[in-house]
């Protein structure tokens, strides 16, 4: 009985083991890092998807078109600002700073999608919300390759970005009493 | 004995006739177009290009899972959220007149975004609850959908405020803000912070 008892004592475990596994892989993920990063400009770029559905069965459109934003976001990153990037000259009160590079970054999507038309039959069906996360998802990848194939998002972003960076630091100098011109290093 | 004979060919023809047109209807099945649905994706349009002057000082990435009720239907989704808190600097008290400048930490502001890493926004399920639940469309309209989302946002805020995320950030906040104006005023730098727990601590207490 007791030799019994000890094999179904170890399956058990074993299961057990095995399902503290499985919700360990199901554990969701969560980060919050710490960051330094000065924010000069974001964008907002919209994405419009279109969705139609017909078969030689199917009686009436069934037609739908969304849209909503995403953001990208210009920055420097202040932990990489050195003493010797600010030269000042208290003779002629005034300083030379070398500001870190502008860097942009994706910030992330709408959650919620904005209705532009649609037309659906007396017999068709509603959109439903896996066939709206499905518009999303193609319209995302749709971005994301449009972002890394045309440079104009990047750039006109990060000349925004420096303008109101310099304007930022001028200002802020300014009211220290000194005249400030202010230089971005390269990005790598 | 004949009409026996009439009998069964007349069956013989009824099923033949009857296959005959399976096969018909099976072949215009499969010569016709099937059900198709096309998604297409325009290209993406500069709605606007703003200019600030924020203190970034923490981001977030969370994958949550979304179980949430509207007007008697219920949906189960696993969302990816990117956020960060930062500072507005513009709008930052300054005291500069005496030997240590005097900063006052502003409100802090919140971003709470969907993700953009593939299957950032994925339903699993929705089905419909309450009285007469097998009668009821189980789908969300846009407006459902919208509505649970904005209270995804706002039980994330309610969660950076509760799990200290907010008095990390201000306490952060505080301290890259000090170093930064120390190599820009070359005097010493004493942030005050109004609000360490969170400007919006109360609301969502």
């Amino acid at each position: 009985m007791k030799f019994k008892f000890i094999p179904l004592c170890a399956i058990a475990a074993a299961m057990l083991a095995s399902c503290a596994k499985k919700a360990d892989n199901t554990e969701l993920y969560q980060e919050i890092k710490s960051v330094d990063k000065m924010v000069f400009a974001s964008m907002a770029i919209t994405k419009t998807s279109k969705m139609e559905s017909s078969g030689w069965y199917t009686v009436g459109k069934r037609i739908a078109v969304y849209s909503y934003d995403s953001y990208m976001r210009a920055y420097i990153d202040l932990s990489t600002l050195q003493m010797d990037d600010l030269v000042f000259d208290d003779k002629n009160m005034t300083v030379k700073v070398t500001l870190p590079p502008v860097v942009t970054e994706i910030a992330g999507r709408d959650m919620e999608m904005r209705k532009e038309y649609d037309n659906i039959g007396m017999l068709r069906s509603d959109i439903d919300s896996k066939e709206r996360a499905e518009m999303k998802e193609k319209a995302n990848a749709s971005f994301k390759a449009e972002v890394e194939e045309n440079p104009t998002f990047r750039q006109q972003l990060i000349d925004a970005a420096q303008r109101k960076a310099r304007k930022y630091f001028e200002t802020i100098f300014e009211a220290n009493g000194y005249t400030a011109s202010i230089d971005f290093k390269p990005s790598k | 004995m004949k009409e026996n004979k009439n009998t069964k060919l007349n069956r013989k023809l009824i099923i033949l006739a009857a296959i005959a047109a399976v096969i018909l209807v099976v072949a215009i099945y499969f010569s016709l177009p099937s059900y198709k649905k096309t998604i297409e994706v325009g290209k993406g349009r500069i709605a606007n290009i703003e200019t600030m002057a924020q203190l970034c000082v923490i981001d977030l990435y969370n994958e949550v899972p979304i179980l949430d009720t509207i007007n008697d239907k219920v949906m189960f989704a696993i969302q990816k959220q990117r956020g960060s808190v930062s500072f507005d600097l513009e709008n930052m008290h300054i005291d500069a007149d005496g030997d240590t400048v005097k900063v006052t930490l502003s409100p802090e502001i919140i971003d709470i975004y969907e993700a953009t890493e593939d299957n950032s926004w994925e339903v699993i399920d929705t089905k419909a609850i309450g009285t007469l639940a097998l009668l009821k469309s189980d789908k969300f309209t846009d407006e459902e959908e919208n509505a649970l989302k904005a209270n995804i946002r706002e039980k994330t805020c309610k969660q950076l405020y509760h799990n200290g995320t907010i008095k990390r950030a201000r306490a952060e906040a505080a301290e890259n803000l000090r170093s930064l104006m120390e190599k820009v005023y070359r005097k010493p730098v004493k942030v005050t912070d109004p609000t360490p727990l969170g400007a919006r601590y109360e609301e969502y207490k």
